[in-house]
C-alpha cells in the first residue's frame, strides 16, 4: 500500500488533531524502524504524520530530574554530558543502537513506541525509574516505562496517542553510597547489532558491598523488556558473594522466557543473562 | 617474460588506481545508475517453497496492474529454457518442478520498479508440495527424495595413493573428526543487476554487473535462440563479486534479455537485497570426515578425507568446486598415503557456487584443525608439526603426485608469519587469565592452485587488445573483469611496464565481448595473470611494428630498442632517446598498424579425475596466516585482534592493490569464521538481510601485518602469481585454531558464533549447570540454528 | 491525478525544490529527481550505509528518510563534498592510500568520513566505531582508516 499523504504538523496540538482525524495514520519520527516495516509489509499506512516539527527534541533539567523530549535523537542522548553522568545506562544504550547514521535519526520516542522486546533504551529506562509522558486530544497521562510494553510490537499507547517526553527522576544517593549503573548488550559482532540479550542494572552500593537498592531489567529475553523483580528482591539489602550470585542467576531464569529465534537459541540467551548478571553483581560488590 | 624488468617502471608501485578517483567522487555508473528513455523495470516472481510441482500460475492480476507491460513464463522463452553453466539441469523459468526457494516462476516488466515488484507479488502459483531433502548427507542415503532424475549423488571425485590399512597400523597417533562447515553469502555491496537493450529481435546489448561477460553472452544467446555474435555483453563497473557474480550473473541477464525481446524496450533488473541473498549462489556448506595418522615424531603417515558438499538444487559450478576441494584436502603437506573422496549431493537448499577459495577454504579449515589436534595429541608445537610436514624444495610432490617447481615457500611462509605474529614470544609469556579475555594464537596454511583446474582447461585462455593512439596514449582491452580486486590497475601497470610509459597514459576499458575473445571467468585468482600475459603478448606483437619506427628515429637497429620512462632508447646508450609519444605520432602519420591483439593459454597438462593423480593446476601460491584472538569465554564472543599474513606472490604488480586484497580477504574470511551464518529453515533463508546476516564492520577489523615474498620461476606476468584467494583461505583456519588454543576445547563447527563457542565448552562453562538444572528440553538446546530443517 | 508533496531543501549548497510522490524516499529524490547517482542503494533497510548522506551535517541513511521529511533541511551528498573543483581531503586520501576497491560503498564512506573529521574524532578505534554503519566487503577497512588518519594528521599540523 503506497503512502499517499504525509502530514507535517507544526505543533503537538496539530499532530494530535491529525492523528485523531486519521485513525489509520502512522506517526513517523526518525523512521529507522517504520521505514523498514513499510518496505517489508510488516506495517501499512496511506497517511503518515511527520513529527519532525513538533519541537519535541531536547533536554530539560529541573529539581526533580531530567525530561527528555521524545524527538531527541540517540546521538544527542549518547553525547549529552548530563545523561552520561547521571544516567549512564541510557547513554550507553543510545550509543549502541544500530550504528552512527541510525543514531543520528532514531528518536527516543520512536525506540519506545516501536515496542520491540529488543529496544535498547527500555532496560536502561526501567532501571532508571523513567516515566513516559503521553498525550492525545483527550489529555496527558504518565506511564511508568515498565508498564509501557504489552507484547512484541504493541505498546500501551491507545489510538491517537503520542509519546511527548520521558521523565527521569534525579538519581538518589545516600551518604556512603556509590551508584553503579550499567547497560550491556550482546551480539554476534562488535557494532551494529540487534541485541541477542541486553541487561541494565542499577545499584546503590554501600562501602562493604551491600546493595541498598537494586534494579534489574533485561531485553530480548521475553515478549517485552523485563523488570526482574524477584531477582531484585533477592539481592536488595544483601552483599552478593559467590553463593548469592549463584542463587541470583537461578532466580533470574524463572523471570525470563527466551525463545529460539533467528538470532540465537534460547539456551544461549539463558547463559548470557546469567553471565551478564553475575558480572554486574561482581562489579557492584567490589569496594 | 618472467625476468625482472631491467629498469624501474611502475611495477610493484603504489600509483593511483585508475578507477579510484571517479569512484570516490560518486561519478562511476553502476547498472542501477544507468537509464534509457522508455526503459522498463523487471521483477521476478519466485517460489516461496523448496520442493513442489507447479499445477498452475495465475497471471491475470499481475497483468492487470497499471504500468505492467509483460508477464512471461517458461513457454515465452524464445530459445532454450536453460541457464546451467556446466550441466543442463537448470531452467531459467520453472516449467513444472520447483526445486529451491527462489526458483523463478515468472518475469515481469513494468514502467516503474514498484509496479514491477508489486505485480510479481500478485503472480499466484498453485503449488503442490513435494517431499524435499535439506541435509546433504541424508540426501545420499537410500530413500531420500530425489531432487532430479537419477538420484542425488552428482559426482564423486577421488585422490587415491597407497595403502591406508597398512599405514594405519603403523601410525602412532590417529585423529578422527567430523567437521560441519557452513556456507557463506558473498554480500557484495552492489546487488546483482543488468540492463538489456534490444535491437529488434535480432541483436541485443547487455550491460551487467558480472565476473564473466562471456558466460552471460552464452546464456543470453541460448535463451534467445540467437548466435553468440548477436549478443554484446559489456561488463559494467561491478560493485564486488567474490564469485557470486561468476555464473549467477547470467540469470538476471537472461531474464532481462527475454523481457527486452518480448517488449522491444530496454529492460533493467536490479535484485532487491533480500531476493539476492535468498536466490543467488552461496559458498557450499560441507561435512568433512577425517582420519589422519602420524608417527611419534609427528610425521604424517596417512590421511583419509571424506567430504560431502551440499550443491543445492542445481549443479551450477559445484563439480568444479568439488574438484578443487578434492585435491586441496590434504593441504601443503607431505603425506605418503592418501585417500580422499569428495561427493557432491543435490538437496533442495540454496545452490552452491563459486566463492573466493572455491572449496579450498572448507577443506583447509578441516585440514588445519586436524593438524592442531595431532599436535595436541603429540604434545608438539603446532608450528613445529607443520614445519616437519610441509612440502619443500626437497619433498615437492603434492598429494596428486604433481612436482612443484622450486622454490617451494611453505616453510618460509610459516616462519615469516610466525616472526610477524610473535609466535614464540606469545607462547613463552603467561596468558591473560580472566574468562572475559582468553588469548590464543592459531595457524592456517594453504597451498593454492592458481588458475583453472585441469577439468576447466578448455576455458583457460585470455585475449587482449592494445591500441597505440596517435598522441602516445594507449587503449587496453582485456577479457578479465575488474570487481574491486584491482584487475584494471594490474592491466594498466603491466601494459605501462611493458611499453615503458607512465601508467597514467594507459586507459583500460571495461571488457566487452565484441572487443576481445572469450577469456573465461575472472576467478581462481587468474585475473592479473591471464590479463597480464595476454597484454604482454599484444605488446610483443605491437613492438614488431613499433620498434622499427623507433629504431629509425634513433638511428639504431630494431633489436636494440628499449622502452622505459616514457622513452624509446638504444640499449646501452640511455642518452639517445626519443619519446614514445613521438614514435606513436610517426606510426600514425605513416599509417602503420597501431593495434595489436594478444593471446595466452595455459599449457595442457595431465590429470586423472578417477584417481586424482597428475597436475590439477598449472602453478601454486603459498600463504600462511596466524591469528591472535581474545575470547570472552563465558559469552562465547570471539575478537580477532591481529592477523599476520605471509604471502608467496611471485611478483608484486601493484602494492596497494595487493595489500588491499590481503586485508580484505582476511576480514571476509574472518566473517565466515565467526559471525556469518546462513540460517536455513527447510531451504528458506531466514536471515536474508544485513541486519541478521552479520558481516564484519570497521569496528571488527583486526590489525593486519603483511609480509610478501617475491621469487623467480613463476610463469605469470613478470613472475606474478595470483593472490585473490590465498588472501582469504588461511584466515578462517587460523581463527578457529586460535580460539581452540585460547579455550582448550575443540570446535568442529563453523561459524564459531557465541552459541557454538559456549556449546563447545559444555560442562566447563561456569553456568552449564543452569541448563542441566532446568531440564532443558529440545526447544532450548544450545546448538546453533538447525541447518537440517 | 497522483498525489504530490513539495520538498524544498538545500542540496549540496543549492536551494532546490521538487514535487515528489508522498512516500518517496530521500534516496530516490536524490538519485531519480535530482540526478545525483553517487548515493547508492545497497540494501534499502538502513543497514549497509551505501546511501549515507549528511542531513544538517549529520550522517543518515537516506533510504530510511522520507523525502518529505527533508523539506526545509540541508542535505549534502558525495557530489557535494568537493569544493572549488577539488575533492575533499578525505576523498583524496582514499585515492592515494588505496582505500577504494569496487567503489560501491565508497560514496557512503566518504560522507561518513567527512562527518567523522568534522567531529574532530582523531582516535582510530573511535573512528572505526563511527564508521561501523558503513559496510565494506572489499577493503577490510584498513586502508580506509589509514586514509582517515592521514587527514586527521594533516589537520593536527
Amino acid at each position: 500500500m503506497p503512502v499517499r499523504e504525509v502530514l507535517r504538523p507544526g505543533s503537538v496540538a496539530e499532530a494530535l488533531e491529525a492523528l485523531a482525524l486519521h485513525p489509520d495514520a502512522l506517526p513517523i519520527a526518525g523512521g529507522t524502524d517504520l521505514m523498514v516495516q513499510l518496505r517489508n509489509g510488516r506495517k501499512n499506512a496511506t497517511t503518515l504524520v511527520d513529527l519532525d516539527r513538533l519541537g519535541l527534541a531536547g533536554l530539560q533539567e529541573s529539581d526533580e530530574g531530567i525530561t527528555i523530549g521524545a524527538g531527541t535523537r540517540m546521538d544527542a542522548i549518547a553525547a549529552d554530558p548530563r545523561i552520561r553522568r547521571l544516567y549512564p545506562a541510557l547513554a550507553e544504550a543510545a550509543a549502541q543502537i544500530g550504528a552512527w547514521p541510525i543514531q543520528c535519526r532514531a528518536t527516543l520516542g520512536g525506540n519506545l513506541a516501536n515496542a520491540s522486546p529488543a529496544a535498547d533504551t527500555a532496560p536502561a529506562l526501567i532501571v532508571e525509574g523513567a516515566r513516559l509522558v503521553v498525550a492525545s486530544t483527550a489529555g496527558t497521562r504518565q506511564v511508568p516505562v515498565e508498564e509501557f510494553f504489552l507484547a512484541p510490537g504493541r505498546s500501551a499507547l491507545t489510538p491517537g496517542e503520542l509519546i511527548i517526553s520521558v521523565r527521569l527522576p534525579s538519581p538518589e544517593l545516600g551518604p556512603g553510597l556509590r551508584a553503579v549503573e550499567r547497560f550491556v548488550k550482546v551480539g554476534p559482532r562488535r557494532e551494529q547489532i540487534i541485541s541477542i540479550v541486553s541487561l541494565a542494572g542499577r545499584a546503590l552500593v554501600g562501602t562493604d558491598g551491600t546493595l541498598f537498592e537494586f534494579r534489574l531489567a533485561l531485553g530480548s529475553v521475553a515478549p517485552t523488556p523485563v523488570r526482574a523483580r524477584r531477582t531484585e528482591h533477592l539481592l536488595t539489602g544483601r552483599r552478593p558473594d559467590a553463593e548469592l550470585r549463584r542463587e541470583a542467576v537461578r532466580v533470574l531464569q524463572d523471570e525470563i522466557a527466551p525463545i529460539d529465534d533467528v538470532r540465537a537459541p534460547a539456551g544461549y540467551r539463558r547463559i548470557a543473562c546469567a553471565v551478564l548478571l553475575d558480572r554486574f553483581l561482581e562489579e557492584a560488590a567490589r569496594g | 617474460m618472467s625476468k625482472r624488468a631491467a629498469h624501474g617502471g611502475p611495477l610493484g608501485g603504489r600509483h593511483e588506481r585508475p578507477d579510484a578517483r571517479a569512484k570516490v567522487a560518486g561519478s562511476t555508473r553502476y547498472v542501477a545508475d544507468l537509464a534509457l528513455p522508455g526503459m522498463l523495470h523487471a521483477a521476478l516472481a519466485v517460489s516461496p517453497v523448496p520442493s513442489a510441482r507447479v499445477a498452475r500460475l495465475e497471471l491475470a492480476a499481475a497483468r492487470a496492474l497499471d504500468g505492467v507491460e509483460a508477464v512471461l513464463t517458461a513457454g515465452d522463452i524464445p530459445g532454450k529454457n536453460q541457464v546451467g553453466v556446466v550441466f543442463l539441469d537448470q531452467p531459467l523459468l520453472v516449467e513444472d518442478r520447483v526445486r529451491m526457494v527462489g526458483d523463478r516462476l515468472a518475469l515481469v516488466a513494468a514502467r516503474t520498479p514498484e509496479a514491477a515488484w508489486q505485480a510479481a507479488r500478485l503472480v499466484q502459483p498453485l503449488l503442490e508440495a513435494l517431499p524435499g531433502v535439506h541435509d546433504p548427507v541424508a540426501a545420499l542415503k537410500p530413500g531420500a527424495p530425489s531432487v532430479h532424475e537419477g538420484g542425488n549423488l552428482v559426482r564423486t571425485f577421488r585422490v587415491v595413493r597407497g595403502d591406508v590399512a597398512r599405514e594405519s597400523a603403523r601410525a602412532h597417533v590417529v585423529v578422527e573428526a567430523e567437521y560441519h562447515i557452513g556456507g557463506q553469502e558473498h554480500a557484495y555491496l552492489e546487488p546483482q543487476g543488468c540492463l538489456a537493450i534490444p535491437e529488434g529481435r535480432e541483436r541485443i546489448t547487455i550491460i551487467t554487473s558480472c565476473q564473466c561477460p562471456f558466460y552471460v553472452q552464452q546464456a543470453v544467446a541460448r535463451v534467445l535462440g540467437i548466435p553468440l555474435a548477436a549478443v554484446r555483453v559489456e561488463q559494467a563497473p561491478t560493485g564486488g563479486g567474490f564469485g557470486g557474480k561468476e555464473d549467477y550473473a547470467s540469470e538476471p541477464a537472461a531474464c532481462a534479455a527475454v523481457l527486452a525481446f518480448a517488449t522491444g524496450k530496454p529492460v533493467r533488473l536490479v535484485l532487491p537485497r533480500e531476493l539476492d541473498m535468498q536466490a543467488s549462489t552461496k559458498r557450499h556448506a560441507v561435512v568433512v570426515r577425517h582420519r589422519w595418522g602420524a608417527d611419534r615424531d609427528g610425521r604424517l603417515r596417512f590421511a583419509e578425507v571424506d567430504t560431502v558438499m551440499d550443491a543445492g538444487a542445481y549443479i551450477g559450478l559445484s563439480t568444479v568446486v568439488a574438484e578443487r576441494a578434492n585435491v586441496s584436502s590434504i593441504g601443503p603437506y607431505h603425506v605418503p598415503v592418501v585417500r580422499v573422496a569428495t561427493h557432491v549431493a543435490y538437496t533442495n537448499n540454496l545452490f552452491g557456487g563459486a566463492f573466493r577459495g572455491f572449496g579450498a577454504p572448507q577443506v583447509t579449515w578441516a585440514a588445519e584443525a586436524t593438524m592442531d589436534k595431532l599436535a595436541r595429541q603429540l604434545g608438539m608445537d603446532p608450528l613445529e608439526l607443520r614445519r616437519r610436514n610441509v612440502l619443500d624444495d626437497r619433498r615437492r610432490r603434492t598429494s596428486t603426485g604433481q612436482l612443484l617447481p622450486r622454490p617451494v615457500l611453505a616453510r618460509e611462509c610459516l616462519d615469516r608469519a610466525a616472526t610477524l605474529a610473535g609466535w614464540d614470544e606469545f607462547h613463552a609469556r603467561p596468558r591473560a587469565g580472566s574468562a572475559a579475555a582468553r588469548e590464543g594464537m592459531g595457524i592456517g596454511l594453504v597451498l593454492y592452485g592458481c588458475n583453472l583446474h585441469h577439468g576447466g582447461q578448455r576455458l583457460d585462455r585470455s585475449s587482449a587488445v592494445v591500441i597505440l593512439q596517435a598522441d602516445g596514449s594507449v587503449v587496453v582491452r582485456v577479457g578479465l573483469t575488474e570487481m574491486g580486486q584491482g584487475n584494471l590497475a594490474a592491466a594498466q601497470t603491466i601494459a605501462a611496464q611493458a611499453l615503458g610509459v607512465d601508467p597514467a597514459v594507459v586507459q583500460v576499458w571495461q571488457p566487452d565481448t565484441t572487443t576481445v575473445g572469450d577469456s573465461g571467468p575472472t576467478v581462481a585468482s587468474r585475473g592479473a595473470h591471464m590479463s597480464g600475459l595476454a597484454i604482454l603478448d599484444a605488446v610483443r606483437r605491437l613492438r614488431t611494428r613499433l620498434d622499427p619506427v623507433a629504431a629509425e628515429l634513433l638511428g639504431c637497429r630494431a633489436g636494440e630498442v628499449e622502452l622505459a620512462g616514457g622513452f624509446a632508447f638504444v640499449r646501452g646508450e640511455p642518452e639517445r632517446t626519443v619519446p614514445v609519444a613521438r614514435v606513436a605520432a610517426e606510426m600514425a602519420a605513416r599509417r602503420i598498424e597501431g593495434i595489436a591483439t594478444g593471446w595466452h593459454r595455459t599449457k595442457a597438462r595431465r590429470f586423472d579425475p578417477e584417481t586424482g593423480t597428475g597436475a590439477p593446476y598449472e602453478f601454486y601460491a603459498m600463504a600462511c596466516h596466524i591469528a591472535r584472538v581474545k575470547v570472552d569465554a563465558d559469552l562465547g564472543l570471539v575478537r580477532v585482534e591481529e592477523v599476520s599474513a605471509a604471502q608467496d606472490v611471485g611478483r608484486v604488480i601493484h602494492r596497494d592493490a595487493l595489500e588491499g586484497q590481503i586485508q580484505g580477504g582476511i576480514v571476509q574470511g574472518m566473517g565466515w569464521a565467526i559471525s556469518e551464518e546462513l540460517k536455513l529453515d527447510r531451504g528458506r533463508l531466514a536471515n536474508p538481510s544485513f541486519t541478521d546476516y552479520t558481516i564484519p564492520t570497521a569496528a571488527d577489523a583486526p590489525k593486519v601485518k603483511i609480509t610478501v615474498m617475491e621469487s623467480e620461476g613463476a610463469t605469470g606476468p613478470f613472475g606474478a602469481k595470483g593472490v585473490g584467494e590465498p588472501s582469504l583461505i588461511p584466515t578462517p583456519a587460523a581463527v578457529r585454531n586460535a580460539v581452540c588454543d585460547a579455550l582448550g576445547v575443540e570446535i568442529d563447527r563453523l561459524p564459531l558464533t557465541p552459541p557454538t563457542v559456549v556449546a563447545a565448552l559444555g560442562e566447563r562453562h561456569p553456568f552449564a549447570w543452569l541448563l542441566s538444572e532446568r531440564r532443558v528440553d529440545d526447544h532450548e538446546r544450545l546448538a546453533t540454528f538447525d541447518r537440517d530443517g | 491525478m497522483a498525489e504530490r508533496v513539495t520538498v524544498s531543501l538545500t542540496l549540496n549548497g543549492e536551494r532546490r525544490t521538487f514535487e515528489v510522490p508522498p512516500g518517496r524516499r530521500l534516496l530516490d529524490l536524490l538519485r531519480d529527481d535530482a540526478g545525483l547517482i553517487g548515493t547508492k542503494e545497497g540494501c534499502g533497510a538502513g543497514e549497509c550505509g551505501a546511501c549515507t548522506v549528511l542531513l544538517d551535517g549529520s550522517p543518515v541513511t537516506s533510504c530510511l528518510v522520507l523525502a518529505a521529511s527533508a523539506d526545509g533541511h540541508d542535505v549534502v551528498t558525495v557530489e557535494g563534498l568537493a569544493s572549488a573543483g577539488r575533492l575533499h581531503p578525505f576523498q583524496e586520501a582514499l585515492v592515494t592510500r588505496g582505500g577504494v576497491q569496487c567503489g560501491f560503498c565508497t560514496p557512503g564512506i566518504a560522507v561518513t568520513g567527512v562527518a567523522i573529521l568534522a567531529h574532530r574524532e582523531a582516535d582510530p578505534s573511535e573512528q572505526a566505531r563511527l564508521l561501523s554503519g558503513n559496510l565494506c566487503r572489499c577493503t577490510g577497512y584498513t586502508k580506509v582508516i589509514e586514509a582517515l588518519q592521514t587527514v586527521t594528521g594533516m589537520e593536527n599540523e
